[in-house]
């Protein structure tokens, strides 16, 4: 949807973000996924036409800049406006027809389960409905790409399982959304691409399910710890390591977990366990931001 | 592109006329109204009735837009500027709500000094409205320089120190133009011992024009950009206006349009970083 070519951004001395490209996917959830100061909220912000890049661009990839709604990681309003009014101005300033104005802004509070704060003044309202206002304006007007930054932030968890339905509805709508946060949860719940910064640089991307169905491997738990013949497995497989009594057995190697499962019984090890595992968000995370 | 502008000048109006700094402007208004138009008093003549109110609207325009570029500089309105296809918008915006709740009071004053006024002749009132609107665009419009929103880099520094250049260039011409004289001679005296001497006498030529005829062309110089309110001013105070005079207020739009698509373009080129 829009392409990232070689984009830096400098404030002063300091290196937000550091020759980034990357082309957002039309369709997919991105997760920005990094560290406090990796420059997720810096590249929302150029994504979103608030800040320009100091060196290097970004183009639409097809014809003129797409439509954005925006919801910033602070949940700050207009406090003395009311939900429904603050919501009718976003409208007007999205070109809903003056008509149609009221019908738009009772879908969009529907939508985030906010019509029973339609009245309320914003000053009044709470964290959690703060975040779902953020949402509903960002949805008005129906633009194609969504920027969400931390978008259940200081959410309870029933509150971030909420935030997670309505992000899966709008991706099943065909939005694309580029949605940071810290929750690992989060994004693997609801996102279809990774992105993951740290020091202004991109450290890995992937769609999820390829990144989740990368490197799997194969754990035998065995009922003490496996030392004696740490050095006997190893000797089957340098990709075979031993963690206390478990054996694991990574790429190639996996592929002698019945020879080492004979062995093991023939050496008089009980069996515990045999697990065949995948990479987690947070094994590439770790990866990633080390 | 209309209804963007009407819907975001709505709102910063509304956020001004409802708040706090509303109502001091509402109170600093009736203020100004009882010190230069007091009841007791007897009926101002029209001159001072349009001077007074002018330079009123003028000062409350600038006052107002600095304070609506406060409020638009708000993080709350990130959400607001995504929305827009171009930053000219939001800045109009700006200028439209600041130059509305100028109008509403300096009509409030308009009206209230008209109490024991003086009489208005539909002719006269006629002339007045270019001879406040000009003026006050152009308040707003040095004011949006003067803000935080659409300053850039040294822009702010620029503009008002090549203002406060002129002003200074305006008041002190005389003495202005006898520095760069004596300057010049000094010159003059270092090209002639060099044997450069067509050079040297050109400068004494130049030196001796800043001495004599010098004087006025410089006084003319930096007094141009002032002109219009000196011609508007000249033009109320006599009752009419001399065709040149009456350009006046158009010279002033012209500058207003010259700063305004200046700010425009720093706005639309500068980093958003609104405050939370």
């Amino acid at each position: 949807m829009i392409t990232l070519d070689n984009v830096t951004k400098q404030y002063y001395s300091l290196t937000a973000l550091d020759n980034v490209s990357f082309t957002i996917p039309r369709g997919e959830v991105v997760g920005l996924l990094g560290p406090n100061g990796a420059g997720k909220t810096t590249l929302i912000k150029l994504l979103a036409g608030l800040i320009a890049p100091t060196r290097g661009y970004l183009r639409p990839v097809q014809a003129g800049w797409p439509v954005i709604g925006l919801k910033p990681e602070r949940l700050l309003f207009p406090n003395h406006l009311r939900v429904s009014q603050y919501l009718e101005m976003v409208a007007g300033m999205c070109g809903v027809a003056a008509a149609d104005t009221e019908r738009v802004v009772i879908e969009s509070l529907a939508r985030v389960n906010l019509l029973n704060a339609a009245n309320k003044r914003i000053k009044h309202t709470s964290k959690g409905m703060r975040q779902r206002l953020g949402l509903a304006q960002a949805m008005i007007g129906n633009p194609p790409l969504l920027l969400l930054d931390e978008p259940s932030n200081g959410l309870d968890p029933d509150g971030q399982q909420e935030m997670a339905r309505y992000i899966r509805e709008l991706h099943a709508a065909g939005k694309t959304i580029v949605m940071s946060s810290h929750q690992l949860q989060e994004v693997t719940q609801v996102c279809t691409y990774l992105v993951i910064l740290h020091n202004g640089r991109i450290r890995y991307q992937n769609r999820m399910a390829a990144a989740l169905a990368l490197r799997p491997y194969v754990r035998i738990r065995s009922d003490r710890p496996l030392a004696q013949i740490e050095t006997l497995l190893r000797g089957l497989h340098p990709d075979i390591e031993v963690e206390g009594d478990t054996a694991v057995l990574r790429n190639e190697a996996m592929r002698l977990r019945r020879h080492v499962l004979t062995l093991l019984l023939n050496m008089d090890y009980d069996v515990v366990r045999v697990e065949q595992k995948r990479i987690t968000l947070a094994e590439i995370y770790a990866e990633a931001v080390q | 592109m209309n209804r963007r502008i009407f819907v975001l000048t709505g709102y910063l109006f509304r956020s001004l006329f409802f708040s706090l700094a509303g109502s001091l402007y509402v109170i600093l208004a009736l203020a100004y109204w009882a010190i230069f138009f007091p009841p007791g008093q007897g009926t101002p003549d029209l001159a001072n009735y349009m001077l007074v109110i002018g330079v009123f609207g003028a000062a409350l325009s600038f006052l107002t837009t600095i304070t609506i570029t406060g409020r638009a500089n708000r993080a709350e309105n990130y959400p607001l500027v995504v929305r827009l296809p171009s930053r000219v918008e939001y800045i109009t915006a700006v200028l439209l709500s600041a130059l509305a709740f100028t109008f509403l009071l300096q009509l409030l004053i308009a009206l209230l000094a008209l109490i024991r006024g003086p009489e208005l002749t539909l002719g006269r009132a006629l002339e007045i409205p270019p001879i406040w609107i000009a003026p006050n665009i152009l308040a707003a419009v040095l004011a949006l320089h003067a803000s935080d929103l659409v300053t850039t880099g040294w822009s702010r520094v620029a503009i008002f120190g090549a203002l406060a250049l002129f002003l200074l260039g305006n008041s002190t011409h005389a003495g202005l133009s006898q520095w760069l004289a004596d300057r010049l001679g000094g010159f003059s005296r270092f090209f002639y011992e060099q044997n450069a001497i067509p050079v040297s006498d050109a400068i004494v030529r130049l030196a001796a024009w800043l001495r004599g005829p010098g004087i006025e062309t410089l006084g003319e110089i930096f007094g141009s950009i002032f002109w219009p309110l000196r011609a508007i001013a000249g033009g109320v105070t006599t009752g009419y206006f001399t065709p040149a005079q009456a350009l006046a207020p158009a010279i002033l739009l012209l500058f207003a349009t010259i700063l305004f698509l200046l700010a425009a373009d720093f706005f639309a080129a500068k980093d958003l970083e609104m405050t939370e």
